[in-house]
């Protein structure tokens, strides 16, 4: 029996520990960072480091969350954010204004949620391999729209300058990214459809013979997670002032990490809001830090894989000791 | 000796009124296959001429064997994606060995050497991805997603992200060498694949490495030490990769930058080859297949001069076609 309590009490301290795990080494490094990094707390650096880096990954990892909560995966984030980007471009160099280029943009966006719900939902394909199918095509109509990869470019008078927009002294992509998490993270962690989800992620056979729709589920997820694509691309596109073929497939697999890094933050590790923002920040500031420290650039490659390597095997294996 | 996967089906569904559909399917993927073929042979008058042939079978030989690595992981972990076998470190691997190779033999050094030690930098990223997964128990999605960001990395220090040329007698048979008026690149393709055919699909080890992904609670039942095979699947891998990069390095005379972009072709030609299967489970012949599918593709849109960029899209519609058809007839099956 003692062996028992005494196995009990470790657990315990374990379950305790694992949530704590991805903050503590975040400002672990952070700190090192402050101290070794020259520059690295300056206010230019820290608002590069938060729009450049941070914002379109946390976007695009905040609809990778819901994907993953649901026990899928979606590989076509990177097109929906570049079909959101190129209707932007092309309906403000076409003169249709701000407001019509943001509404076509999110609902080019969408349309790719659409076409991935159609095929996970109706066609019964697995969210994995549903949504490579939409990458690949997705990939062919940029080249084909694109003329092979040419970028197009905002043209002067049109430029509609949203990064640079502060609201309360906040700039505008970093309120975005805040105003997504709240909603996407109050739907995940407190409605009804978010309880849903998770019993369709964790346990798929329950879900449905408690008569949960699989396919209402898979829709929402799909539209959830482009629309989070769609102002992805947007606030790409006005951060670059062009549209760039196939510049969202870098996102995939940072976004995949950080979704996966921040399930460390939950006991029963599952997909969350607040782990995925954090899995995001743990990337960009060890990205940040090493080039600040002045490693060879080409170095810090291996040293930002191999700290991603050790914060996924500790958390992995801290969550198999808490049982 | 009958084949695992009929010793499986025949276990599994006694009855033959069933099997019907899937049989017309798996005819009628290998008569789009030929539906394919034949239209280019009838659109494209050289087509179909040997040298033209030789052509995308060697063309074809990198992304194969890599497909054939992947096709291994998939086997032995299970074909759910998530928490089954995946091994999305197989084009950084490849880059790393290609690159490993070109700097040794650069270096000097005995080129049985820099062979030897390029395969067991393959097998060890092989080792690493089956230690994480078994010993750190980290989803195969993770673990190799972890070690592509690593092994990219380590590409990135060894050729400072440039094309690291290199001269070596292995590069010049692989690229130029013909036997019997088949490229050397096409035999090691095909010689490959013969090789894991009889291993995966014909021998005892092949059987249980298709138990053990599939039913691992049952193998382990059944005393098959399920590590063992999962981690062989892993190595398999790795070497499947070392392989690609003496391709790859012969085909661009040493190390290139941008080998990751093989990646998502991998994946989908893997799950693409399970439809040339006769249960639908990844094999080596059906991998074979979507390869040269792919490879005929490609090619037959070269010599019409249809643009290249249509190629993804196509393959990605059948990507979608095939699962499609899969997963409305195991609804079928099972209703």
């Amino acid at each position: 029996m003692s062996v028992g309590t005494a196995s009990l009490g470790g657990r315990g301290g374990w379950q305790v520990v694992l949530p704590l795990t991805l903050p503590l080494v975040l400002l672990v490094i952070t700190v090192l960072f402050a101290w070794r990094a020259p520059g690295f707390l300056s206010g230019g650096n820290l608002t590069s480091l938060l729009l450049n880096g941070f914002v379109p990954l946390a976007i695009v990892a905040i609809g990778m969350t819901c994907a993953v909560a649901a026990g899928g995966m979606d590989l076509s984030v990177g097109t929906a954010l570049d079909f959101a980007s190129f209707s932007f471009v092309v309906l403000l160099n076409a003169g249709h204004g701000l407001g019509l280029a943001l509404v076509g943009a999110l609902g080019a966006g969408l349309l790719v949620g659409l076409f991935n719900a159609g095929l996970i939902a109706v066609l019964r394909i697995s969210p994995f391999l549903a949504t490579l199918g939409t990458l690949f095509i997705g990939t062919s109509a940029q080249q084909l729209l694109s003329d092979g990869g040419q970028p197009i470019y905002i043209a002067a008078d049109v430029r509609p300058g949203l990064t640079s927009l502060t609201l309360l002294g906040a700039p505008l992509p970093l309120l975005a990214v805040g105003v997504l998490a709240l909603l996407y993270g109050v739907i995940l962690g407190r409605g009804r459809l978010g309880r849903e989800l998770l019993a369709q992620g964790t346990q798929p056979l329950l879900a449905y013979y408690s008569g949960l729709s699989v396919r209402r589920i898979a829709t929402s997820v799909a539209l959830a997670g482009a629309l989070a694509c769609g102002v992805a691309g947007v606030l790409l596109a006005s951060t670059v002032n062009a549209y760039v073929p196939l510049s969202g497939n870098a996102f995939l697999l940072n976004a995949i990490g950080a979704v996966f890094i921040g399930t460390t933050l939950n006991r029963q590790g599952r997909a969350n809001i607040p782990g995925t923002l954090l899995g995001v920040l743990f990337i960009n500031v060890i990205a940040n830090g090493l080039l600040l420290i002045g490693w060879n650039f080409y170095w810090q490659q291996v040293a930002t894989g191999a700290l991603i390597f050790i914060v996924l095997a500790f958390s992995f294996a801290s969550r198999r000791l808490a049982g | 000796m009958s084949r695992p996967d009929e010793l499986l089906l025949a276990a599994q569904s006694p009855d033959t009124t069933r099997r019907w559909p899937v049989l017309l399917l798996r005819h009628g993927s290998l008569g789009v296959f030929a539906l394919i073929l034949l239209g280019f042979a009838v659109a494209a008058p050289n087509f179909l001429t040997p040298g033209n042939l030789a052509n995308v079978f060697s063309q074809s030989a990198i992304l194969g064997l890599l497909a054939f690595g992947l096709t291994c992981v998939i086997i032995g972990g299970g074909s759910n994606v998530v928490a089954g076998g995946l091994d999305l470190s197989l084009a950084a691997n490849l880059g790393l060995c290609a690159a490993v190779f070109s700097r040794l033999n650069n270096a000097g050094l005995e080129p049985w050497l820099s062979v030897g030690l390029t395969l067991a930098c393959g097998l060890a990223v092989g080792l690493l991805n089956g230690l994480a997964v078994l010993l750190l128990r980290l989803p195969p999605l993770l673990a190799t997603l972890a070690s592509m960001n690593l092994l990219a990395g380590l590409e990135l220090v060894l050729t400072e992200n440039t094309v690291v040329p290199t001269d070596a007698a292995l590069l010049d048979l692989l690229s130029g060498g013909t036997w019997l008026g088949v490229p050397a690149l096409a035999w090691v393709l095909l010689v490959t694949a013969g090789l894991l055919t009889l291993l995966i699909q014909h021998s005892v080890y092949g059987l249980r490495l298709y138990a053990v992904g599939e039913y691992p609670h049952a193998a382990e039942a059944a005393g098959i030490r399920v590590p063992a095979y999962v981690l062989s699947s892993y190595l398999l891998s790795g070497v499947c990769a070392a392989i690609a990069a003496f391709c790859s390095a012969a085909f661009f005379s040493g190390s290139t930058t941008g080998s990751g972009e093989m990646l998502l072709s991998v994946v989908a030609i893997a799950f693409l080859g399970v439809v040339f299967s006769r249960r639908w489970v990844a094999s080596i012949p059906g991998t074979l297949l979507a390869t040269l599918l792919i490879g005929f593709l490609i090619n037959g849109f070269q010599l019409l001069n249809i643009s290249s960029f249509w190629v993804n899209g196509v393959q990605g519609l059948l990507i979608l076609l095939v699962v499609a058809a899969s997963s409305a007839l195991s609804r079928g099956e099972a209703s």
